[in-house]
């Protein structure tokens, strides 16, 4: 048997990995071959190498601090513990100042459908007194008509006092013969 | 809560007495697996920070080594294929043939150098078992369990990562001489 065919037995012998079953075949081809035993001396000389590789206590003492460091950024501290509750509870708060004044000053403006894109683009400039549905009172004289198709939808335009925000909701009538 | 939510009092105690045994081995097996010593400190630290994470879920009396071991080894190799695609393993520049010394505690160092060198030319999973056996000791069928593969799969590896780290130090020997 040529020493190509010990190499994978011998690397696996000179660390101590080969099956007990092999281990006299491997001992017995090193006796009489010095190249393969020169190979194992080799192979051992690098486990010890591989071995001896340095590790700093620096690095050691450098990990070790910054796992404790992530770990009382993430929950330890009260302060760590509750940090998610008061941003929610400032962000409540953000949320209550910016809105609720716009909110209290909400008017109702109704228009007719057919006016939308007029009172669309009056709005920007539309003072915030409320406007007369008028359509339903357009249509009073009507009221008894029986089997009447349904009305337009009715626009309800909600004006802010902020004349960016502009609020339009869209309602559907009930048929005229109710 | 956080991720890292804890409910045991002492819990924090334990976990540090436990990176305490273990952060030099989860350390040394970063470095080795990745060569770097900034990467492997981040490695190790994500291990030790999942530890924390599971740290009330696991098996105390079976040992925390080779659930470590094994995210380590993880880790590592998430990244090292991350960093894979600046600078590879099989890009590392051809080292140079260490100088003849006078001294025998620096020839011993520059051999040390050679394998470190050597060690990272490995593929990732030969290089994974020659580490866990032969750096930290582990017999073929611990490792095994932790690399997930059977033993004689661990052995060939090892076999394998043997032979080439040993051709690796022996060519650049030979260029020396």
């Amino acid at each position: 048997m040529s020493c190509s065919k010990f190499e994978t037995d011998i690397a696996l012998y000179a660390g101590g990995d080969l099956p007990p079953g092999s281990i006299a075949r491997v001992e017995a081809h090193l006796c009489e071959c010095a190249d393969c035993r020169a190979l194992a001396d080799e192979l051992r000389t690098a486990q010890v190498l591989l071995g001896e590789l340095p590790l700093e206590e620096a690095m050691v003492a450098q990990v070790h601090h910054r796992v404790l460091a992530e770990i009382g950024r993430a929950d330890l501290s009260p302060r760590g513990a509750l940090a998610p509750l008061l941003a929610l509870a400032a962000a409540l708060l953000l949320a209550a100042v910016l809105f609720w004044p716009r909110h209290h000053a909400l008017k109702e403006v109704a228009v007719a459908s057919g006016a939308a894109s007029h009172a669309a683009a009056a709005s920007h400039a539309a003072p915030t007194v409320p406007l007369a549905p008028r359509a339903r009172h357009h249509h009073d004289h009507h009221r008894r008509a029986p089997a009447a198709p349904p009305g337009p939808p009715l626009l309800v335009q909600f004006v802010t006092d902020d004349p960016n925000i502009v609020i339009y909701w869209l309602v559907d009538q009930k048929p005229q013969g109710d | 809560m956080t991720a890292y939510a804890r409910e045991k009092p002492g819990e924090l105690a334990a976990f540090e007495r436990i990176m305490s045994q273990c952060e030099r081995r989860v350390l040394r097996v970063a470095l080795r697996l990745l060569n770097n010593p900034q990467d492997a400190q981040d490695a190790a630290q994500e291990v030790f920070l999942r530890l924390y994470k599971n740290f009330g879920n696991l098996n105390e009396e079976r040992g925390y080594e080779p659930w470590l071991y094994r995210v380590t080894v993880n880790v590592c190799h998430d990244i090292a294929r991350g960093r894979r695609h600046s600078v590879g393993l099989e890009e590392v520049p051809e080292p140079q043939a260490p100088q003849p010394d006078a001294y025998s505690g620096a020839e011993r160092a520059q051999q040390r150098e050679l394998i470190r060198r050597g060690l990272s030319r490995l593929g990732g999973k030969e290089r994974a078992a020659l580490v866990l056996r032969d750096v930290e000791g582990l017999s073929t069928g611990e490792v095994a369990r932790i690399l997930g593969s059977s033993e004689n799969t661990v052995r060939s590896q090892i076999s394998t990562a043997r032979l080439k780290l040993r051709d690796f130090t022996a060519r650049l020997v030979r260029r020396r001489s």
